[in-house]
């Protein structure tokens, strides 16, 4: 059987900047991993490169259910499967979340499980308030992330990457977020969430914790990872990196 | 319908004189020049054929969808002339009106020329007004509407031109209003032109003391669509909001010169327009904040904000501030350049095509000026005009 996700020696460069340098991942369905990791090294370079951001030069591979999407379009690899939540959610003045909603549901019309998905995920994330205002616009940290999540929610995808959903969530809300990225994992979906801290981890059951230094991924192992890396940080690897 | 008494029949005595002055004086002017600044940007090498008004109406247009859903008042202004029983002109008025000098070829040829602008006030402002101006003919024409807002009284009017025939025309329209102490008007301007017609409009909008207006423009159409605005701040306390939202397609030309002259004290000005250009059509802003000596105490904000969606297409955005007073607040900003790619990769990500993440885009762009038309069946035809020429350009491959 296919894995939700599997990358294979992925290079990101940006003119002579590389990014990353030979990432190899595989998620199965059903598994929430986790990667952690220096600022820099080139997590949220990883979420865009899959995304099919076009600002990089990109060699290796990714497939996501056994397809290959190193040639789609960004809008090809959400229908293929995959969701990006955005580190930095963008702001669309003047479109509404439920305009944008309605526009997913319109661009995957094989799909007809949107207005039962977009019901539950309002319910359930409490996204009423939100629905009519323009996406992301004057909306607080915590609230850009709830919309991630809502947008998550709705598009139910294969393969979901959470660029730092947790940050700045308050106490409850990380709770809360945890809680629910647990409750979407599926045999039909695979689930990486990439983070800083070990707090949103206590509230879901992580099958592998991956640490990327330097624009590749230096190790893979269980939860203790992240409890080693609350106590030491990530001066080790720098230095094997090095 | 009235029968149409040749023109200058009825006026008043300042206005026969002020007509027969204005046609001396016409065989004195040349057509402006784009090396004048106010002029500047523009393709004025056409012959305005003044004076060539026609003597009567042309026929009535038909109705269509904004009057369709318009549930008040209709005064229709055909090639110049009012048609509706029972409105006034400012030409058979007893008192001067005159906010428009008579500075240049086409304000000049409009006082010589115009059979008398439809004067709005007291009874004709009880409910909302739709002023429906057409244009039939391939003659200049000289279309006006003057409001006169009582002291303490609301008005609420809509302008809108439109071109019954596919006949260009040059057409001159002026709208004036006179806002009283502490009197509020909602004035909302719709240029529907067709896109062989010339039109070179000028608008004076008086506020007294503590009046505030409210005034939205809408440019659809016309080959040549200019506006030239001028609100005078006369009175302590008075505001105005100013939006726009303009769409200019194939080789239009949109052009706005807004002046907002503040005088009295404690005045406050906020204009804020949004404009999109394809194919190979210009856009011009120039807006001027101008503050008198006498002007302590304004606040005074413009902003202008234009997306390029083709390369042949250009905006012109030209923000200018002359500050004589010395207590004073103002700002100003203006953008021109293309769909937000950071904004196109978020919704692509959302599994929205580039054409579907474009097209939210670009509706989104205008919703915050679309918003403040007062109207909504009105703001929903304008917002169905707009999306709908983008999403045409979008079909035939022009953006
Ligand atoms: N568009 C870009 N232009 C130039 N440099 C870039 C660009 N995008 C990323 N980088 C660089 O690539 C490196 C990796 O950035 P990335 O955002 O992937 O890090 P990250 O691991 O997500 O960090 P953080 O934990 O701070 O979010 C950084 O040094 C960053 O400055
Ligand atoms: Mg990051």
């Amino acid at each position: 059987m296919p894995n939700a996700l599997e990358v294979r020696d992925l290079h990101a460069s940006i003119g002579d900047l590389n990014i990353l340098k030979g990432v190899d991942l595989t998620v199965p369905f059903g598994e929430v991993h986790a990667i952690m990791g220096p600022n820099g090294s080139g997590k949220s370079t990883l979420s865009h490169v899959l995304m099919g951001k076009d600002e990089y030069e990109v060699t290796g591979f990714a497939s996501i259910d056994g397809v290959d999407i190193m040639g789609m379009t960004v809008d090809e690899r959400s229908r293929a499967g995959l969701f990006e939540a955005f580190q930095y959610p963008t702001q669309i003045p003047g479109v509404t979340l439920d305009d944008l909603t309605a526009e997913m549901a319109v661009s995957n019309p094989s799909d007809d499980g949107f207005e039962q998905r977009i019901a539950a995920a309002s319910e359930r994330l409490g996204m009423d308030r939100f629905r009519s205002r323009a996406v992301n616009v004057n909306l607080s940290g915590g609230e850009k992330k709830r919309t991630e999540m809502y947008l998550l929610g709705v598009a139910s995808p294969k393969i979901a990457i959470l660029d730092e959903i947790d940050s700045g969530l308050d106490i409850d809300a990380v709770r809360e977020i945890g809680d629910m990225i647990e409750s979407l994992r599926s045999p039909d979906r695979g689930i990486v969430v990439i983070t800083h801290y070990s707090r949103i981890l206590a509230y879901m059951s992580p099958d592998r914790i991956h640490v990327m230094v330097g624009g590749r991924i230096v190790k893979s192992g269980g939860s203790e990872i992240a409890e080693e890396l609350e106590a030491k940080g990530y001066t080790e690897y720098q230095v094997a990196n090095a | 319908m009235t029968e149409t008494p040749t023109l200058g029949s009825t006026d008043a005595a300042w206005m026969a004189s002020r007509r027969s002055a204005a046609v001396d004086r016409l065989a004195d002017l040349a057509m402006p020049s784009e090396r004048e600044e106010i002029w500047r940007y523009l393709d004025l090498d056409f012959d305005p054929d003044i004076p060539s008004a026609p003597n009567a109406p042309g026929g009535a247009g038909g109705r269509d969808t904004v009057l369709d859903g318009w549930h008040g008042d209709v005064v229709s202004i055909i090639d110049g002339f009012v048609v509706t029983e029972g409105v006034p002109t400012i030409a058979e008025a007893d008192d001067e009106v005159s906010l428009v000098g008579d500075d240049d070829l086409f304000s000049t040829a409009f006082t010589a020329y115009a059979p008398g602008a439809a004067l709005l006030t007291g009874d004709q402002l009880t409910s909302q007004v739709l002023v429906d101006v057409q244009s039939t003919s391939s003659a200049t024409t000289f279309p006006g509407v003057h409001i006169e807002v009582p002291g303490g009284s609301d008005a609420s009017v809509i302008v809108r031109f439109r071109s019954t025939t596919d006949v260009g025309a040059t057409v001159v329209p002026t709208v004036t209003a006179n806002v009283g102490d502490n009197a509020r008007l909602t004035l909302t301007m719709i240029q529907d032109w067709n896109y062989q017609t010339r039109s070179l409009g000028r608008g004076v909008i008086s506020l007294h003391r503590d009046a505030s207006v409210l005034f939205n423009e809408v440019g659809l159409g016309a080959k040549l669509g200019r506006l030239h605005l001028d609100i005078n701040f006369v009175g302590s306390g008075s505001n105005a909001k100013v939006y726009g939202a303009y769409f200019g397609e194939d080789n239009q030309t949109l052009d706005y010169r807004y002046f907002m002259n503040h005088i009295g004290v404690h005045t406050r000005s906020d204009m804020f327009l949004k404009g999109a250009v394809e194919d190979n059509a210009l856009s011009v802003f120039t807006g001027m904040i101008r503050i008198e000596e006498t002007g302590q105490k304004t606040e005074a904000f413009q902003t202008n904000r234009n997306l390029i969606l083709s390369s042949g297409a250009a905006a012109q955005s030209v923000p200018n501030l002359e500050i004589l007073a010395n207590d004073v607040m103002c700002g100003h900003g203006s953008t021109v350049g293309p769909l937000d790619k950071d904004q196109r990769y978020y919704l692509m990500s959302r599994g929205l095509t580039p054409e579907s993440a474009d097209r939210l885009q670009v509706r989104g762009f205008f919703e915050e000026v679309i918003t403040q038309i007062p109207d909504e069946a009105i703001a929903a035809w304008v917002r169905d005009r707009i999306n709908g020429k983008y999403v045409a350009a979008q079909q035939e491959g022009r953006v």
